[in-house]
């Protein structure tokens, strides 16, 4: 398979050349088992002009930096918000640079066991030779511990309890036994460069079910919604137009309509509007990654059914799909934005908006 | 070159550390402070050894605008720096900037605010190339954690960066264009000795470039004077770190003060160790769990920043970003407070809280004895002392004689104008309250004197001061009543409620824009009572209340006649507000500019208009009825009764009815009113009751109980029953038991009969 045959290669692959042009470049002290240094990887997430290394997360650097410094200490990186604000995007990033890899991923479900946490058996192997590293299957943990890696842990408050807390020994005496086999193999210890990314997003089971023991081996960063208009817009632009591209939409999007659907977007969002009127928050989550989306959507819209950009009126059409899914109070919500706060505004695209308010399903 | 310019960020050690070492270098002849240039001829006020932070504070006021501002100064402050080492190295320190009430400054209330709001762009473009939050990490990163060497440089390369080509606004060029004057002269004077000028790096290109060509100056440029009528004045205050902090402060320059200060005293690594324990110890006081690990971690993580940062000392966001790394294990509600700008919002984590609130430090600053202060401080001292109110503790005042009148008066004035360590327990709460005992309790408190000294501002002697407090507030409050009822009220309780026209104006300008049918009547309620009975706050009779039941009587009539709808349920407060106008006109004839005849029109046409909700309907007739009663001239109440029968409005009608003319209704006795109500009550279908139920429940609670036995005799009479009047007023199960019960059996009895199950149809 041919690397243009994958929709999305890991980060380490689509950055291969930034990585290598920051690793000539990097005379700093690496961190025991690091690819980088710090401040190379730091570089290789906020961007660097003169190596003409792109910035790749939209946030605060200061959460960049305590990332990493977290990384290098004895302490795992537990990223928690809300949805769409990121945190995977961060992680798999952090991973590329600190490990060169990011692909030791544990994806967190109601499902997850310790089997794909840890290690699993061969289990033909296993009959015929009984329990030896040839029948044993590790899993990314034990991977991450034994070639000294960063191990990505996805959604880890969707995991039952006690499978999180299979993470408490392998955090603190950084060494994982595997009581099937005998001699030293029966003890896996992490070696320099392992430790743990987390993930957990606060709409799910939050992080407060999570045990005491657990949350004090992670140090905790909450990863927020853009703050700056101009930088979402920005952001939301330039993912969609990309979306577009590959979809086969030869209309790049209105940058008016654009603003738009991300005014909507955070207003809805933080429940406020710029001008401090309080407004309805949904309950579904108004992320930036939901912007692009609709976004994506609208530019399909206008292109395959108008042959033009999309416009205001397919906001309304997408936006009760992407925002609204499934919830009527969200739709009402919606819809009461769409009659009080879209009128006050100026602009051809808010009365375009207002305008087609009729289009939102029911009623 | 004689004049040497230093670009400072107001409130920046490391600036302060610069300036210091060019004035001990060049011992210059003449130092020029960006400062208020009224200021200079009592520099040495501000140098009689306060204990820091002070500030001077400048207040205005002419026809057009009143403007409060503060100059604030601290230890680290390079402006003080330089007043201080300037004095000492023997120069001639001058502030150079315009004075505090000029236009340039109006919307300014700091005048140390940073100057790089209005220079957002650039020093955006800066944080992104050097990956930092905001405007106060670039500034440690670049300034305060560097090595002093090449200060001087480094500084004015920044700072030319930033102001760059753009032209200043309108307020900034005439201020340079005045310190450029100055400047020019200073160095006239010096014939070549060296001067050093120190203002805010913003200012210091367009100054070099101005003083470059601008004509010699011959001698020190004048004052300018405020416009005639005017009156102002500025005096020192006390000023606190939590003024100064960007948290918390309004309008502040550089945050966290009490951090900047310990790196002033002693360097940036003993602030950290030093402020990493204040925060620990503030929050195992609040019984957070901070164990040694934590700690351990803390230091770690700040150290691996220091480093990652390329900082040669843990700077601010070093120190706060390794301890909230360490300490915060759960998600954040709000982004960090030091990644972006502004006050901390509620909600914030607590460990948040304690480190934000242990940089900002508690620092509060007193001046030295001597320090002129403005009128108002020794009116009010003396003032206290000689009404015996200088101690601490409860004073109980009996507010039917004097001392304790006056005293209370004393006490509300100080009140009024926010000075704190005067709480008033319990008291009066309206002009019909029969309270006569006023209890206040009396707690000397620091801020007492830097807010009398602020208060200054409005007036020479307390009385004055309250007195346009008090207008102030009047004229704020604009179409709100409430808002205006409790500046009134106040105005009562302080002995203020004399009339200036111009007040009178805004009186009637704010209550002919009301909105609020409700409001007004409260407004009109309240002030009412004063008017009428108030001879302990001797506020009976005043002309100032006077004007302001004309104006409600005005507007509530006009308000009533545009009110349109259906049958909705009756609104208490519209009805309070007919009957206040009742009262007014009843009681207050003298003062309202409306004859009874016009009154007694408008609720006419009110009662006959269909289109009115019932409740105001009701009420209009009822205030016809209780008004024209002293005429003869009633309209006929049974017949109109009779016009509001049908179920969904006849409670709703009533209630506006009683409320106004409940005293009608029980004198024309059970003949009239009440027993056309018993007639159409007991025609009333079982559904229809029920419907009707609560409204009159409503209705008929404006009868106190005594009229109500009266109103269940009648029944009794009308029966020819005999029995217990008060037996039938009183119900064996809550009301709404009963409702719901009837309203069961009926469905029961309206199921049965369509099943065909029971034989006679409910009536």
């Amino acid at each position: 398979m041919t690397e243009q045959m994958v929709q999305r290669p890991p980060a380490e692959a689509r950055f291969a050349d930034e990585l290598e042009r920051l690793r000539q470049n990097d005379a700093a002290p690496r961190p025991p088992g690091w690819a980088l240094s710090l401040d190379a990887a730091r570089r290789f997430i906020v961007g660097d002009d003169a190596l003409g290394v792109r910035r790749k997360f939209v946030g605060d650097p200061s959460l960049i930096d305590r990332s990493l410094v977290t990384l290098a200490t004895s302490r795992g990186l537990m990223l928690v918000g809300e949805p769409g604000t990121a945190k995977s995007l961060l992680s798999e990033l952090i991973a590329a640079a600190v490990s060169g890899d990011s692909t030791l991923t544990i994806q967190g479900g109601a499902a997850t066991t310790e089997d794909q946490i840890k290690y699993s058996w061969n289990y033909a192997l296993l009959v015929a030779e009984g329990p030896s590293t040839r029948s044993l299957v590790p899993a990314p943990l034990l991977r991450g511990m034994a070639e000294g890696k960063v191990v990505r842990f996805e959604e880890i408050t969707r995991c039952p309890l006690e499978v999180q807390d299979s993470l408490l020994s392998p955090l603190s005496d950084r060494v994982l036994a595997v009581p099937e086999l005998t001699g030293p193999d029966a003890m896996v210890f992490a070696r320099e460069g392992f430790n743990v990314i987390a993930t957990a997003n606060t709409r799910d089971r939050g992080v407060n079910e999570m045990s005491a023991a657990l949350k004090r081996r992670f140090n905790f960063e909450t990863v927020f919604p853009i703050a700056d208009f101009g930088t979402e817009l920005e952001l939301v632009e330039a993912e969609a137009a990309a979306l577009l591209e590959r979809s086969g939409v030869q209309a790049a999007p209105r940058r008016d309509v654009l603003e738009v659907l991300v005014t909507t977007f955070r207003e809805l969002r933080s429940g406020s509007t710029a001008d401090g009127r309080p407004t309805e928050r949904p309950s579904a989550v108004m992320s930036t990654a939901e912007a692009v989306a609709v976004a994506h959507a609208v530019g399909v819209r206008g292109w395959f059914l108008r042959g033009e950009p999309g416009d205001a009126a397919d906001i309304v059409e997408c936006l009760a799909g992407t925002a609204a899914k499934d919830s009527p109070e969200d739709l009402a919500r919606l819809r009461r934005y769409l009659e009080q706060q879209a009128s006050r505004r100026g602009g051809e695209q808010w009365k375009a908006l207002h305008a087609a308010r009729h289009r939102l399903p029911g009623r | 070159m004689t004049v040497t310019y230093v670009g400072v960020r107001h409130h920046s050690p490391a600036c302060a550390r610069l300036v210091r070492r060019t004035i001990a270098e060049l011992r210059p002849a003449h130092v020029l402070v960006e400062g208020p240039a009224d200021f200079n001829d009592r520099l040495d006020e501000l140098l009689l050894g306060h204990t820091l932070p002070v500030a001077i504070f400048s207040h205005h006021r002419d026809g057009e605008r009143r403007h409060a501002s503060w100059t604030p100064f601290c230890a680290y402050s390079p402006e003080w720096v330089a007043l201080t080492e300037g004095r000492a190295a023997g120069a001639e320190v001058r502030f150079i900037d315009l004075p505090a009430w000029h236009p340039a400054f109006a919307g300014r209330s700091n005048r140390y605010t940073d100057a790089e709001e209005r220079y957002a762009e650039a020093t955006g473009r800066l944080c992104r190339e050097f990956a930092v939050d905001n405007t106060d990490a670039l500034w440690d990163h670049l300034v305060e954690i560097q090595d002093d060497d090449g200060m001087a440089d480094r500084l004015a390369a920044y700072f030319d960066l930033v102001r760059g080509e753009s032209a200043a606004g309108e307020d900034d060029t005439a201020r340079e264009a005045y310190m450029a004057r100055w400047i020019k002269a200073a160095e006239a004077d010096a014939a070549g000795r060296p001067v050093v000028v120190v203002t805010g790096g913003f200012h210091r290109p367009a100054l070099r470039a101005l003083a470059g060509r601008a004509a010699p100056e011959k001698g020190w440029p004048e004052v300018p004077r405020p416009p005639d009528g005017a009156t102002g004045g500025s005096y020192l205050v006390p000023y606190s770190f939590k003024r100064l902090d960007a948290f918390t402060g309004y309008q502040s320059g550089m945050p966290s003060p009490e951090y900047y200060q310990r790196v002033w005293e002693d360097g940036p690594q003993a602030a950290a160790d030093a402020l990493t324990e204040a925060v620990v110890r503030s929050l195992r006081e609040r019984r957070q769990p901070v164990s040694t690990a934590d700690l351990i971690a803390a230091r770690t993580l700040t150290e691996g920043l220091t480093r990652l940062r390329g900082h040669r000392a843990p700077a601010r966001t070093d120190l706060l970003d390794g301890l909230v790394a360490a300490l915060v294990t759960d998600d954040l509600e709000q982004r960090l407070p030091w990644t972006g700008r502004g006050p901390l919002r509620s909600g914030a984590h607590p460990a948040v809280v304690a480190m934000v609130r242990a940089l900002s430090g508690d620092r509060v600053g007193r001046l030295a004895p001597g320090t002129p202060a403005p009128p108002l401080v020794h009116d009010v001292t003396a003032e206290l002392e000689r009404l015996g109110l200088d101690g601490a503790g409860h004073v109980t005042l009996d507010l039917t004689g004097e001392p304790d009148l006056t005293r209370g008066r004393t006490l509300h004035r100080l009140r009024v104008l926010d000075v704190p360590g005067f709480r008033r327990e319990s008291g009066p709460a309206g002009g019909a309250d029969p309270v006569l005992e006023e209890v206040w309790s009396l707690t000397p408190d620091g801020d007492r004197l830097p807010a009398l000294i602020e208060a200054g501002a409005y007036g020479a002697t307390l009385r004055e001061a309250a007195a346009a407090a008090l207008d102030g507030r009047i004229a704020a409050a604009g179409p709100d009543m409430r808002a205006l009822a409790a500046v009134l009220f106040d105005a009562a309780l302080c002995g203020s409620a004399d009339l200036s026209d111009r007040i009178a104006l805004a009186l009637r300008r704010g209550i002919a824009h009301a909105p609020d049918i409700g409001a007004l009547g409260h407004v009109l309620g309240t002030v009412l009572g004063l008017w009428r009975h108030d001879r302990v706050l001797g506020t009976a009779g005043s002309p100032l209340f006077g004007a302001v039941i004309d104006g409600c009587v005005r507007r509530v009539l006009w308000q009533v006649e545009g009110v349109r709808g259906g049958p909705a349920p009756a609104d208490l407060e519209r009805l309070r507000a007919l009957a206040a106008v009742r009262d007014a006109v009843l009681h207050a004839a003298e003062v309202i500019d409306l004859d009874r005849a016009a009154v007694l029109a408008t609720a006419a046409r009110v009662s006959a208009d269909t289109d009115a909700p019932p409740d105001l309907r009701g009420a209009a007739f009822g205030l016809c009825w209780s008004l024209a009663g002293a005429t003869g001239a009633a309209a006929d109440p049974e017949r109109a009764v009779r016009g509001a029968a049908s179920p969904g409005v006849l409670g709703d009608w009533l209630a506006g009815l009683f409320a106004l003319a409940r005293d009608e209704v029980i004198t024309a006795g059970n003949g009239s009113v009440l027993a056309v109500l018993d007639e159409l009550v007991g025609r009333l279908t079982e559904t229809d009751f029920l419907v009707a139920l609560p409204a009159l429940r409503q209705a008929f609670a404006f009868f106190p109980p005594r009229e109500r036995e009266t109103i269940a005799r009648g029944l009794l009479e009308r029966r020819g029953l005999r029995g217990s009047a008060r037996s039938l007023l009183r119900t064996a199960a809550p009301p709404e038991l009963l409702a719901a019960a009837a309203e069961l059996d009926l469905r029961a009895t309206t199921l049965l009969t369509t099943e065909g199950l029971l034989k006679d149809p409910p009536p």
